[in-house]
């Protein structure tokens, strides 16, 4: 990764984030429990199973499905395989450059995995075509488009809203161990819809969806991921900072109450996409 | 048997032979860059940024008389029928190269001594002819950014399938079709900076698809300034 | 009074044909003149140029500057100037010739994140821009909010021997340090800051438009209007 000399938040703004968190508020008008503005837009990519771009303020992602076989593994052998990668495209960014995830952008994929995988959105025996030998893959690829800070829920609302609209292969058996594509698109099966909402500490207070200049300056980030407005699944603390219990507490409450909203949005937009 | 044209010349997708699929270009589509633009030219979907100039790393590339063009042309892993790779692939690499060297020559390098200009091509969706439609994009993208430049880059293919010369082929005509071949050109110095040739094409007929080709560059710049007019002159336009 | 000749142009489309003393922003090949810019070609007289709309900041001598600290060696500030070029204080044009990194402590002056008003001491082709605070206005800023803008429209800000400016800080009743390289210091009272935000942002993006003025002046004069004080 190149130089992020250019992130460096000019002590001036610095302060005045201070100044405005003191009284509850945040540089650029928000609460400090209120995220941006959020668009959801599945099936941006027709040749992908199912996709989803998202616009969270003016961070950008687009995520993309493709379900193809493969070959389970030998500890899960009725079990399909879900493989969640991410990038922060060098468009996104003058510090992002092309080259092998760094340990940022892989965490940020084993977030969204667990977010998917813990809630058991998708059941993964649902993908098995033929025990031990041939199941269905699941590859959830998330491209980071512009970055303007918490990747985390973006990723993961696109991850989502590509789930959610996403059409497999339809297999049968032809004889013992062989299959054949039958041509069919069948819906992905999917069940509870997991919602990831990512929390800032700065200065000692919780701020929901921080930008890329709150990031900057942060001292911890923690996200949870909420399955129903009463069920957690997910959950992730990074950055070198640490919180109270209380603070911990808050977060929880604020994931559940954000999660039930962003459901509700995901689903608004997933049941435009299927209506078109 | 012909399997990619009508009896009455028509392609599958119901376009004569010289006609190009629909084209849509944006310019100004990513924040944080410098310079960007959007085309979907047919169902492919491609967003290009310029980053730059900027200073040089690792120092030892840097040119004390002029600026370094990096281009990387990358495939997002949903872009293909099945998924791609992450890892940039030996075809992803050369056509960098050679969508780098298409841009180049547009470029007054010499005005941006010991600098760097990064320019990224992304396929988010392909689907035959990226190459052409991501040159077309970059070039937009160099112009949002303000770099000087003696011209634009516009790029097109034409090919044969089923035996004629035929415009701008997708992906179905360019794996099942007789000849592809991409080009750009500088549409005012009359100068062809991108070429590429694959399949089989009589003397004629690489006449007639050299021509073609250039007739869709030249439709392709129009659009792209029409583009860069909507972005910049919005419905002032002189 | 002088024939002026206006147009929109992108790169490499044709300005003008024949003889010019002054250009800018084109190339010449024969007697004919291509834009290299997106902008509008002005043709008065024996001068042909193209006023670009776009396009990153290079550093010229004696501009003024807004820069943001970003890093530090033990004899010299890095300064981000929003310039393809990274611009350089050196510690001994702070602290005078017998400066020593023993002795003086860097941090102390400007501290990375520190924002500072500076000129383009010197520069050229063959090395990164050397900067200097000292001179009157220049040096660390200490209040206010920074707004950055295409540094191709830098001169619209100004206005005629400062007029947009004054217009604006009027108005506003906020002071503006304008940076050539697109960064604006805006200081004064939140209201005022907000106002002289939303008149910047008119210029960045209708700078190419007829009677900008008069536009500005109406927003300006408009928000006053609506927030009687």
């Amino acid at each position: 990764m190149a130089s992020k000399k250019s992130l460096v938040v000019e002590y001036l703004k610095y302060e005045q984030m201070l100044k405005e968190i003191s009284k509850g508020k945040r540089i650029d008008g928000r609460k400090l429990l209120e995220t941006r503005s959020l668009s959801i837009e599945p099936g941006v990519i027709e040749k992908a199973n199912g996709s989803a771009k998202v616009t969270l303020g003016n961070t950008e992602v687009i995520a993309g499905i493709k379900i193809q076989t493969g070959v389970p593994f030998d500890d899960t052998p009725d079990k399909g395989l879900l493989i969640v990668t991410s990038e922060i495209l060098p468009i996104a960014a003058s510090w992002a450059e092309p080259g092998p995830p760094n340990a940022e952008v892989i965490e940020l994929a084993r977030v969204v995995d667990r977010g998917v995988r813990e809630s058991k959105m998708i059941e993964l025996t649902d993908l098995c075509i033929v025990e031990g030998k041939k199941v269905l893959a699941v590859f959830v690829d998330i491209s980071v488009l512009n970055v303007d800070g918490n990747l985390f829920d973006a990723a993961s609302y696109a991850a989502v809203a590509a789930l959610l609209t996403a059409k497999m292969p339809k297999y049968k058996i032809i004889k013992e161990g062989e299959i054949e594509d039958t041509g069919k698109q069948i819906p992905l099966v999917t069940k509870l819809i997991p919602v990831s909402t990512t929390m800032a500490l700065i200065n000692d207070a919780i701020v929901v969806d921080p930008t890329l200049d709150e990031e900057t300056v942060m001292e911890a980030r923690f996200t949870i991921t909420t399955t129903t407005k009463n069920s957690i699944c997910a959950g992730q603390k990074g950055f070198p900072g640490g919180f109270s219990l209380k603070q911990i507490e808050l977060a929880v409450d604020t994931a559940l109450k954000n999660g039930e909203s962003i459901r509700k949005k995901i689903k608004k937009s997933v049941e435009l996409a299927k209506k078109k | 048997m012909s399997k990619l044209l009508n009896s009455k010349n028509r392609r599958l997708d119901g376009r004569k032979l010289d006609e190009l699929r629909p084209i849509k270009m944006k310019v100004g589509v990513i924040d944080n860059a410098n310079g960007s633009a959007y085309i979907e030219f047919g169902r492919n979907k491609v967003m290009a940024a310029v980053y730059g100039p900027k200073d040089v790393h690792p120092k030892h590339m840097m040119k004390t008389e002029s600026a370094i063009l990096k281009c990387r042309y990358h495939m997002t892993p949903f872009s293909t029928g099945r998924r791609k790779n992450p890892a940039p692939s030996r075809r992803e690499t050369e056509i960098s190269k050679i969508i780098s060297e298409a841009l180049e020559p547009a470029i007054v390098m010499t005005d941006y001594p010991r600098t760097a200009i990064h320019v990224y091509v992304e396929i988010l969706q392909s689907d035959g002819g990226s190459r052409c439609a991501g040159v077309t994009a970059a070039s937009l993208a160099l112009a949002d950014a303000g770099i000087n430049m003696r011209d634009l880059t516009s790029g097109c293919a034409a090919g044969k399938i089923d035996g004629k010369v035929a415009l701008d082929l997708d992906e179905v005509e360019d794996m099942e079709g007789d000849a592809d071949l991409p080009m750009a050109i500088l549409p005012n110095l009359e100068k062809v900076t991108l070429l590429q040739l694959d399949g089989d094409f009589s003397h004629k007929e690489f006449i007639e698809a050299l021509k073609l080709a250039k007739k869709g560059c030249l439709k392709v710049y129009e659009m792209q300034r029409n583009a860069l007019n909507d972005k910049y002159f919005g419905n002032e336009k002189a | 009074m002088p024939e002026v000749k206006r147009k929109y142009v992108t790169p490499g489309e044709l300005v003008g044909k024949g003889r010019y003393n002054r250009t800018s922003n084109v190339y010449q090949i024969e007697d004919k003149f291509y834009s290299t810019r997106v902008g509008m070609a002005e043709v008065i007289n024996d001068s042909l140029r193209v006023i670009p709309l776009t396009g990153p900041y290079i550093p010229r001598e004696d501009d003024l500057v807004v820069g943001k600290i970003i890093d530090h060696s033990a004899f010299a500030w890095e300064v981000d100037i929003n310039s393809c070029f990274s611009s350089f204080l050196l510690a001994q044009s702070v602290f005078g010739r017998d400066y020593s990194p023993a002795r003086d402590s860097l941090t102390k002056k400007f501290a990375i994140g520190d924002l500072v008003t500076a000129k383009i001491l010197a520069f050229d082709r063959t090395r990164d821009p050397l900067l200097s605070v000292s001179g009157p206005g220049l040096g660390r800023i200490n209040q206010g909010e920074i707004v950055s803008i295409s540094p191709t429209k830098v001169p619209r800000v100004i206005g005629k021997k400062g007029a947009m400016i004054k217009t604006i800080e009027n108005y506003s009743k906020c002071r503006l340090t304008v940076g050539q390289n697109g960064l604006v210091m805006i200081s004064g009272n939140p209201e005022g800051i907000i106002l002289a935000k939303s008149a910047l942002d008119l210029i960045n993006h209708e700078a190419h438009t007829a009677d900008l003025t008069q536009k500005v002046q109406d927003l300006l004069s408009g928000s006053n209007n609506g927030e009687k004080e």
